[in-house]
């Protein structure tokens, strides 16, 4: 079966256990979510998932096939790609580089990089941005940018890092649809971390909750919606306001 | 879709207003055609090697390089090794090995196969040095320098040791080393508009996000490390030629240190900042020599203490780096469409469109 999983991950850092025995699977064309409080050990994951951390126990599979000891660039050469929280954009270099960039670590020459990252500008629907300053766009547009470049060389999964932190519900909204359209029209496999808990319920097939480094609750969204585990460790009462919120 | 022009169609310019920036200069020494100026001369335009070859490394991967002088050492002593003549090598060098002692190849042989030799000790060093960054990368380049250094200043039979290896033929019209010049500027460029450059630059700010994007640091690190050594190896042998005799300390802190001065008030990220900063110290060393020197204004004579070069030099780098903390050029490079306009590095800051009309 075709899937990229966490099998029992467990991570520690000198006396912190980020991660114990986590599980976690994406399908292709399917959204999963990644929930969980500030801290839970969500970037962990996904840095796990994507080389860029060694886990201290269990594996990364993809499709069965164990990925241990990959560097970062050849666990991207296999179609497994993602963005960060912080953006990081080659602030530099113009936004189609930014794009192009990919294509040319993925092996692409640049004539074709070029070519595939104007119609990727066009596809998020950013292409009027093509020539700006990577390093002078509004924030917004730094998610879209990180999000085409991740996207390059159209990679069987993304691993999309809080993509709508500090969004405006409008734009939150204008993001769900293009991460809709990431699953769907590109049979895309995706890993949607995120602190709006509206965002996510609305938009994922299936969900896990991470608390303390260790998974806490899995379902869809009516039973992550249901879960007293979850509410109790991680919504509170806060959630009820945030929930509607956001999904706009 | 709207076709952009190729990118080396794009960025041509740059490689061509600055070879025929460097045609000027040899012009200038042909119409001249004095002695010391010519010299004078040939000297910018080793500089030019040497700096444009560091560049290609420093600029594009942004780590600091204290070794590339080694490089240089290394293509001066093969070039001597190959070029002088047999009776000498038998006496200078007696080790050398008997093949090499008979060989006498031309100059410009010598310097082809000199930049090789650079480039494949390149590639040994950069294997273990590349996986370094920041600054124990650079100290490990200086590291190597060190060794480079210690090694030929001690290795009598083959390297003369400290002892200066004389009877290196002499080249003294400017042109070949024109043409070198020319031939960095256009290897340097073609470079940096390949994937491998693109690559580089990309993670020189982002490393983690390079990663991410499929680009193996390492080996794009130590291409750029290869090319850039088969540059300054190039230029150490144009360097022997140009004087005809050579020693371990000729390549040694020196020289380490004029070059990455050069490269950082030129403007670091930038092939045209390099050459631009070669020319303008170079410049600006010789009006400060004249000066000391003596000039003669109507009838009284008019000197500078001496040391006030070295001193002038010190204070108007400081100044500009003030200024311009990433040098004269910034990160920009000379093009047809920002010839005048060469703008200080605003990086931050929201770009006119200047950009537009090039690339589309
Ligand atoms: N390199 C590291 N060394 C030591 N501790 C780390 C390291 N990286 C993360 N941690 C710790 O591991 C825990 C999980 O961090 P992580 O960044 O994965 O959380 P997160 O769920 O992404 O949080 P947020 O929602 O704030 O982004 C935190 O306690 C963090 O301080
Ligand atoms: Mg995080």
């Amino acid at each position: 079966m075709r899937r990229l999983g966490a099998d029992g991950v467990t991570v520690a850092f000198d006396g912190l256990t980020a991660l114990s025995e986590v599980n976690l699977a994406v399908a292709p064309g399917r959204i999963t979510g990644l929930i969980g409080p500030n801290g839970a050990g969500k970037t962990t994951l996904v840095n796990v998932l994507t080389g860029f951390q060694a886990p201290t126990g269990g594996a990364v599979t993809l499709d069965g096939t164990a990925l241990t000891g990959l560097k970062p660039h050849e666990i991207r050469r296999k179609g497994i790609a993602r963005t960060f929280q912080g953006g990081r954009l080659f602030r530099d270099l113009p936004v189609i580089d930014n794009l192009e960039v990919t294509g040319v670590g993925l092996g692409q020459s640049r004539r074709a990089a070029i070519a595939e990252a104007e119609a990727m500008l066009d596809w998020v629907g950013i292409a009027a941005l093509a020539d700006r300053i990577a390093g002078t766009l509004p924030y917004t547009d730094e998610r879209r940018v990180a999000i085409g470049r991740a996207l390059m060389g159209r990679p069987g999964y993304i691993l999309l890092d809080e993509p709508a932190a500090g969004m405006s519900a409008a734009e939150a909204a204008d993001l769900a649809a293009l991460v809709r359209r990431i699953a769907l029209e590109m049979g895309c496999g995706v890993l949607l971390i995120e602190h709006n808990v509206g965002l996510v319920l609305e938009l994922c097939d299936h969900i896990v909750v991470l608390d303390s480094g260790a998974v806490i609750e899995t379902g869809d969204p009516a039973a992550i919606r249901a879960s007293e585990k979850v509410r109790h460790a991680y919504m509170g009462t806060a959630a009820e306001a945030q929930m509607p919120e956001g999904v706009a | 879709m709207s076709a952009r022009t190729s990118v080396a169609r794009r960025t041509l310019a740059t490689p061509l207003i600055l070879s025929a920036l460097l045609i000027v200069f040899a012009l200038l020494a042909w119409f001249v055609g004095s002695k010391p100026f010519n010299q004078t001369i040939i000297d910018i335009f080793l500089r030019v090697i040497l700096v444009v070859g560091l560049y290609i490394f420093v600029g594009n991967s942004g780590v600091i390089s204290f070794g590339h002088a080694g490089f240089t050492c290394l293509g001066a002593y093969a070039a001597a090794w190959l070029t002088m003549p047999p009776m000498m090598k038998q006496t200078l060098l007696p080790g050398l090995p008997e093949w090499l002692t008979a060989l006498q190849l031309p100059y410009w042989a010598g310097a082809g196969l000199a930049a090789l030799w650079a480039a494949v000790w390149a590639a040994l060093f950069g294997k273990i040095l590349m996986r370094l960054s920041g600054i124990a990368a650079s100290i490990a380049t200086f590291a190597m320098l060190a060794m480079i250094n210690t090694i030929y200043s001690n290795w009598e039979d083959v390297t003369g040791a400290t002892s200066s290896v004389v009877g290196i033929p002499i080249v003294r019209t400017v042109w070949p080393y024109l043409i070198a010049a020319i031939l960095a500027v256009f290897i340097a460029w073609a470079h940096a508009i390949s994937r491998a450059g693109l690559a580089l630059r990309a993670a020189r700010d982002e490393p983690t996000a390079a990663s991410a994007s499929g680009i193996d640091l390492p080996r794009e690190r130590l291409i750029a490390f290869v090319v850039s050594g088969a540059v300054m190896g190039m230029g150490g042998a144009l360097f022997a030629h140009s004087i005809g005799v050579v020693t371990p300390d000729t390549f040694y802190l020196g020289l380490t240190f004029i070059t990455l001065s050069m490269l950082v008030v030129g403007g670091m990220g930038s092939l045209s900042g390099a050459v631009i900063g070669v020319l303008f110290l170079s410049v600006l060393i010789q009006a400060l020599r004249w000066l000391e020197a003596g000039v003669t204004i109507g009838a009284s004579k008019f000197a500078l203490p001496n040391g006030v070069q070295e001193i002038a030099l010190g204070v108007v780098m400081i100044l500009i780096l003030a200024r311009r903390p990433s040098g004269l050029m910034g990160n920009k490079e000379l093009g047809w469409r920002r010839a005048g306009s060469v703008a200080p590095d605003v990086s931050g800051q929201k770009q006119p469109d200047l950009s537009k009309g090039v690339s589309k």
